[in-house]
């Protein structure tokens, strides 16, 4: 069953984090982002952030000697007037966020799209960009509101910078206070103000939280020791223990650290830090953007990464995530954890740290946590290479200081980068398709084609595809491309920047190499010289140069000069644009190849249906179940719209869910094993077979009410929500008999099918061409308890089944062959082939019965319930039988196409005419054969003693199976013909009943009267209601007085038809057709007065085959439909005479 | 390269061979034997794809196999038409203690024959013989008789027979589909070239002279060259990085 929360839970993560993968819908304003989207990007905030206040606002900070100096500052002009930094910009307020960016990007609802979007720092909305500051509203220690002059507000803000220090020793946190002047009319500033007040309020009982998050930040180690050591730590036998900075601690990190200058960096960022505020108190001044670009320091690295990247921000928010999922799943198994397993000892084993139990199990935990938190990614090879990359500086702290926390917990750093990383940087990166991959490839060649030309040309010109070589290069970030020195200085501006950087790089590398590239031909040599350039990144770009200064510049230096200077123009939008762009064509291919593959995959059952029928059957299946969940999502929707209207959540549904949700539901996304549910299940059989949708489509709810007696199927769906939850698709039945289908086929017992579940029953159905399993199956559909018998119940169940099924007639294929009908139209003895199928039934029960094996007389007990049930029952089958001569009436298209009948099946209308036509219990046309079928009644009631309970056994079921040819042959064929996959038109699509096409033409002629006599025909059919007391016996009156209801009809109305087709006399074309007319026509024919009507019949046949004029101009099918007939019939017929001998 | 010596002016042609089966079978090991004649027991998982190039002399010419190695994760399964394109042979891999990686590997064979080239040649290999019970592994015989016990027997754990598939049933599939069979060890080589061998002789002349093989001479001494000019850095010509 689907889990409809999980669901919408699923939706949003997969729209929210693509802020560029918008749904796949035409519609441009559904590709939009939400305005709260690009605020979370933009700040790298949680999921459950929204903006709700924002202002214009000049920030003040103190001057500090490092940052003053900053030449060429283009972001800030105004810098340096009056005393310290100054920067205009906008400052916003989310529900637990204080944020501050020169960018003036506005989230307001009354902001325009461009205003919200168009950034233009180096992270264009996909990362915190500009100057400025994210603080958690737990993180402010003090707000005042200053006097001042020129502007009407100016607030003083004091953070609790340093909090951890202020615990251990007793000093008061030194604090670092910037000011903050707002620009607005005076109503504005309070409104911020009153939002501020609230939110500092909430964020008072966070702060121990944030302490304890912070205690663990390298920074304020740094920051404790002595300003003037500069051994960054190591000598420190402090008051506090050093926090472990990741793997490299132990097992030293990669790279030479002098070579790296790491000391100096070190010494940089400690001044930064002091100046600035450290970990959730930094604030971002123009040096924090380039001492980013040069390269983190080991030690700082994996604090730094965490800030940029927002995950900072999600492990404040959720602290305990990392260990309660690992022990809420501890011990369980998983594909993925199988997977994760296979690859432990094989990520970067080079490295010491993975060759220690130490580094592979924090590498285990951290993915295995992962794969539990979002199960639809699971594990995908290659973030096991990433997380291993980011274990070596991630902070687990080995030596813990909190005395609550696990020793689990020390990998959470990794597990919440890791989050950030595939939920939001990387998009469907690692997801089951890697449809974000495919894409981002897409991309990539396109930008390649933009900014190369002649290098694209020429990949053009050699077939050298391009995604071969650079695939790699995105999925594991460059980490196993480059040395791992340089892959992490790309790590460092990529956590800040976001994943344009990756795209940057790459064209680098390529405008680098672009010499060489032309002379390569073919995907091998591409590919070595760019591993050679990887292997080269160390040496000096200009080795022959006579400047010293530039022989000193790297060929990794010139990549990023060439990356950020060159590309500069690739922004986050340019990428959102393109990705938008090739979207859809990645998605078809994937899942034309998913349905390839799963198709082929199917297991040998499938063998028995043919490819198309499989192709249909994947494409119809999925189509359901996604459907479904659309729909089901929209509704969620409307319901959440309604609770909570008018509030500011509700323009967030608008403006980005609404659209969005579009995005569920491709197969190309990536759910692997869809299920459906029992609904489902009829939804898609309502679009496979004629006799699963339903007669009674539930009304629309205004006309709601005791409408008809007549809602045996109707009654059965639920109320629903105003939007139908069967879209625009025919309502599909509920019957007792797709009940038992849909249990049969979940083999597995979990209440859903997949599509091998649905593959494998329809191979049981369709693919078998043996009458006997057939009928076996069909026993084993109704012995419930497997014990080989079909009780009393069973029966008359297994009878409505065949009612239900046969009520918009059968499939073609029922009818015997001309060929056959020639042969035995005389022999007596085959008499019974002329029975209609309906009375085939009555006369089954009546076998059945007669057949039937007396039972132990121990299980009694219910049957007058059982009684009233079937009366119940009974009448549905009546009301089914009334469809049937509704169709036959309505099926001209000509002057009746009017008929208030008709909407009853072509269009979704309430039939309340027709209902109550149908429903007083007038006298049928057929009086004269009442008391036939009473009589016959009686007689089978003898059988019917409530007190005698007994069962049939299967050998008894197919004795009088066979015995009757008309249900011999649905076994044969009709029951599996009922479905039509591929090669047959959907009932949807044509009529929904072609075989009656015979009528219909046949009708044709006889045009208007006949349809106003047919009114009075339906009119008068209701006779199925049965007071409760006559029980059984009313049940089969229904069932016989149906049978004469139809069969005076047809007989009418085919002696009309008949005068008609003599008159025009054309003469051997379309047989068969005739052949179904015959059919239908002996089929409906009463059902007791079968021997009356023998003779006439006969005659009837006789003189017509062979010399009956083709009305239908003859359809293609019709010779493939003969046929099989043909074989089906004799077949049958051989049987019969076995079973008789 | 062993003797691609001058004297002996054979005719050569590169041959795309593509390696496809489920994670951990040893494709990269495979590779990394034929290639490097070496043998890494943790070995990273291959990401996307790699490639390699390897010469095979046979009597009458050389054939230079472009190996793409594929990544074996089921998910990366939707890159995969991406590798085989144009490939005119495929190596596909099976572990002989997982009785599912050889499901997994007729899974590949089909998706093969229905969508790569026509005429491609693919070998079916069952690798890991190192961890088949010695008893087993003396000759192709006894491998046959022994797992007649069959492959999913739990509770034969006490040998160090870790043989799942039989090599009767991989080989009667592969008969069926005609294709190369072997079994391999990467570990201790044996096999390996034998496969590449055998591949490199079944490739149907023609086919060397098909799309990829036009001038493949003529290309390959060309890419030899620009080989050269790399290790030689960039100096020679380098115009400051304005290919377009």
């Amino acid at each position: 069953m689907f889990n409809l929360t999980n669901l919408v839970q699923k939706a949003q993560q997969l729209i929210e984090p693509t802020l560029s993968i918008a749904g796949p819908t035409s519609s441009e304003r559904d590709r939009r982002p939400s305005k709260a989207t690009l605020f979370r990007h933009q700040f790298r905030l949680p999921e459950s952030q929204s903006p709700l206040q924002e202002i214009t606002a000049e920030l003040t900070l103190s001057p500090h000697h490092t940052t003053r100096g900053t030449p060429g500052d283009v972001t800030s002009p105004e810098k340096e007037r009056g005393q310290g930094n100054h920067y205009v910009g906008k400052l916003h307020l989310s529900e637990q966020y204080l944020c501050f960016s020169t960018q003036g990007s506005s989230f307001l609802n009354s902001a325009s799209l461009s205003s919200s979007s168009s950034f233009t720092g180096q992270t264009h909305g996909a990362g915190p960009a500009g100057n400025g500051f994210t603080l958690p509203l737990c993180a402010i220690r003090r707000v005042e509101r200053l006097h001042s002059q020129s502007y009407m507000f100016a607030l003083a803000i004091t953070t609790w910078n340093g909090l951890a220090d202020s615990k251990s020793k007793n000093a008061v946190p030194s604090g670092q206070k910037l000011t903050v002047q707002l620009a607005g009319s005076r109503i504005q500033c309070e409104r911020f103000c009153d939002g501020l007040k609230k939110g500092l309020r909430e964020g008072v009982r966070e702060v121990e939280n944030l302490r304890a998050v912070v205690m663990q930040c390298y920074s304020e180690y740094l920051l404790s020791e002595d300003g003037d050591d500069k051994s960054h730590g190591d000598g420190g036998k402090k008051t506090r223990e050093h926090p472990d900075t990741g793997l490299g601690m132990v097992f030293k990190y990669p790279g030479n650290a002098r070579k790296l200058r790491d000391a100096t960096k070190i010494r940089l960022w400690r001044e930064y830090l002091r100046e600035n505020g450290r970990s959730a108190t930094l604030i971002r001044q123009p040096t924090f953007h380039k001492l980013i670009r040069v390269g983190l320091p080991n030690r700082l690295r994996g604090e730094i990464w965490e800030l940029t990247s927002g995950a900072f921000f999600l492990r404040l928010q959720n602290p305990k995530l990392y260990t309660e999922t690992l022990a809420k799943y501890s011990g369980r198994e998983s594909l993925a954890i199988d997977e994760i397993e296979k690859d432990l000892n094989r990520s970067l084993p080079e490295y010491p740290g993975f060759q220690s139990e130490e580094g592979i199990g924090r590498l285990r935990r951290v993915l295995t946590a992962y794969s539990w938190t979002n199960a639809d990614v699971g594990y995908c090879q290659a973030m096991n290479i990433v997380v291993a990359a980011l274990l070596m500086y991630v902070r687990p702290w080995l030596t813990l200081i909190l005395s609550n926390t696990s020793r689990y917990q020390s990998e959470t750093q990794a597990f919440f980068l890791l989050s950030i990383l595939c939920d939001r940087l990387l998009p469907g990166y690692y997801s089951t398709t890697m449809y974000g991959t495919l894409l981002d490839q897409r991309v990539f060649e396109s930008l390649v084609e933009k900014t190369m030309p002649i290098l694209w040309d020429h990949l053009v010109k050699y077939d050298v595809q391009l995604s071969v070589v650079s695939l790699p290069w995105f999925l594991s970030l460059y980490i196993n491309s480059m040395p791992l020195i340089f892959a992490f200085r790309v790590l460092d501006v990529f956590f800040l920047e976001g994943p344009k950087v990756l795209f940057q790089i790459g064209l680098a590398i390529l405008r680098i190499n672009g010499e060489e590239l032309l002379d390569a031909t073919d995907d091998g040599t591409f590919i070595s010289v760019l591993k050679s350039y990887f292997a080269r990144l160390d040496e000096s770009a200009h080795p022959k140069s006579e400047n010293p200064k530039l022989r000193a510049v790297t060929r990794f230096q010139e990549l990023m000069v060439v990356a950020f200077k060159e590309f500069a123009g690739i922004t986050q939008n340019t990428i959102s644009e393109q990705r938008a762009k090739h979207k859809d064509l990645v998605l078809a291919n994937i899942e034309s190849f998913a349905k390839r593959t799963s198709i082929r995959n199917l297991g040998p059952e499938s063998k028995r249906l043919s490819v198309n029928d499989l192709s249909f059957l994947y494409d119809r299946f999925f189509a359901t179940v996604y459907a479904r969940e659309q729909r089901a999502l929209i509704m969620q929707q409307e319901a959440d719209r309604k609770a909570k209207a008018g509030k500011a959540k509700a323009t967030e549904i608008v403006t980005g869910f609404a659209g969005s949700s579009v995005e569920q539901g491709r197969v190309g996304l990536g759910p692997s094993d869809t299920q459906m549910d029992y609904d489902g299940f009829r939804e898609f059989l309502a679009g496979i077979a004629k006799w699963a949708v339903t007669d009674s489509p539930s009304p629309p709810p205004e006309s709601n009410g005791t409408q008809s007696p007549h809602s045996y199927f109707g009654g059965s769906t639920r109320t629903r929500p105003p939007m139908s939850q069967w879209g625009s698709g025919p309502e599909p039945a509920d019957h007792d008999f797709m009940k038992r289908l849909f249990r049969r086929w979940d083999t597995d017992m979990t209440d859903a099918l997949t599509l091998q579940n649905v593959v494998t029953g329809f191979a049981q159905v369709k693919g078998t061409k043996d009458i006997m399993s057939n009928i076996s199956y069909f026993f084993e559909l109704y012995d419930d308890d497997g014990d080989g018998r079909v009780d009393r119940e069973g029966i008359l169940r297994i009878s409505e089944a065949l009612l239900f099924l046969s009520r918009r007639g059968l499939g073609d294929t029922a009818s015997p062959s001309p060929s056959l009908t020639d042969l035995h139209a005389g022999s007596p003895e085959r008499g019974n082939r002329d029975e209609q199928f309906l009375s085939s039934v009555s006369a089954f029960i009546r076998r059945c019965f007669e057949y039937a094996d007396p039972d132990h007389p121990s299980n009694q007990g219910n049957r007058d319930v059982d009684e009233v049930k079937d009366d119940l029952d009974n009448f549905a089958i009546g009301a089914d039988d009334e469809d049937d001569l509704i169709d036959f009436g309505s099926e001209p298209n000509t002057p009746v196409a009017n008929s208030p009948s008709q909407s009853k099946h072509h269009t979704k209308t309430p039939l309340s005419p027709v209902t109550s036509t149908t429903n007083p219990l007038t006298p049928t046309q057929s009086n004269s054969s009442d008391k036939d079928r009473h009589l016959k009644a009686k007689e089978a009631n003898l059988a019917l003693d409530p007190n005698k309970p007994l069962h049939i056994t299967l050998p008894t079921f197919r004795m009088v199976i066979l015995a009757d040819e008309i249900l011999e042959q649905f076994f044969e064929i009709g029951f599996s013909a009922s479905f039509k996959l591929a090669d047959a038109p959907l009932p949807s699509s044509a009529s929904s009943s072609s075989n009656l096409t015979t009528f219909s033409n046949a009708g044709k002629q006889v045009a208007a009267n006949a349809a106003v006599g047919m009114a009075g025909v339906v009119g008068g059919a209701g006779a199925g209601v049965v007071p409760p007391g006559k029980g059984l016996r009313g049940m089969l009156d229904n069932i016989v007085s149906d049978g004469m209801r139809v069969a005076a009809e047809v007989r009418r109305r085919m002696d009309e038809a008949q005068k008609e087709m003599d008159r025009e006399a054309k003469s051997g074309q379309g047989r068969e057709r005739d052949e179904d007319d015959e059919e239908e026509e002996r089929g409906e024919v009463g059902a007791k007065d079968a021997d009356l009507l023998e003779g006439a019949e006969t005659a009837d046949v006789d003189t017509r085959s062979g010399s009956t004029p083709d009305l239908l101009g003859a359809p293609q099918e019709g010779t493939e439909v003969k046929t099989t007939r043909n074989r089906s019939a004799s077949d049958a017929s051989r049987r019969v005479l076995e079973f008789e001998r | 390269m062993a003797d691609s010596g001058a004297s002996q002016p054979k005719p050569s042609s590169s041959v795309k061979l593509v390696l496809l089966g489920e994670a951990a079978v040893g494709k990269s090991s495979l590779v990394m034997r034929f290639v490097n004649n070496d043998f890494q027991e943790n070995k990273e998982p291959t990401i996307g794809a790699a490639f390699l190039t390897q010469k095979c002399n046979l009597p009458t010419r050389t054939i230079k196999f472009e190996i793409w190695d594929t990544a074996g994760q089921e998910r990366f399964a939707s890159l995969a038409p991406m590798y085989y394109r144009n490939a005119q042979a495929a190596l596909v891999v099976y572990d002989i203690t997982k009785p599912s990686s050889l499901t997994k590997a007729q899974h590949w064979v089909a998706e093969l024959q229905r969508q790569a080239s026509p005429g491609i040649v693919i070998a079916l290999v069952g690798n890991k013989y190192d961890l088949a019970s010695p008893s087993g592994g003396d000759n192709a015989e006894d491998a046959d008789a022994a797992p007649a016990a069959e492959g999913e027997n739990p509770e034969e754990e006490d040998s160090a027979d870790a043989r799942r598939v039989p090599t009767k049933t991989a080989k009667a599939y592969a008969d069926e589909e005609s294709l190369l069979f072997f079994e391999t060890s990467a570990k201790t080589g044996m096999n390996v070239a034998e496969v590449f061998t055998a591949i490199a002789n079944a490739i149907p002349e023609t086919s060397l002279k098909g799309p990829r093989g036009v001038g493949g001479q003529t290309n390959l001494n060309r890419q030899e060259d620009a080989r050269v000019n790399l290790t030689g850095g960039r100096a020679e010509g380098p115009k400051e990085g304005c290919a377009c």
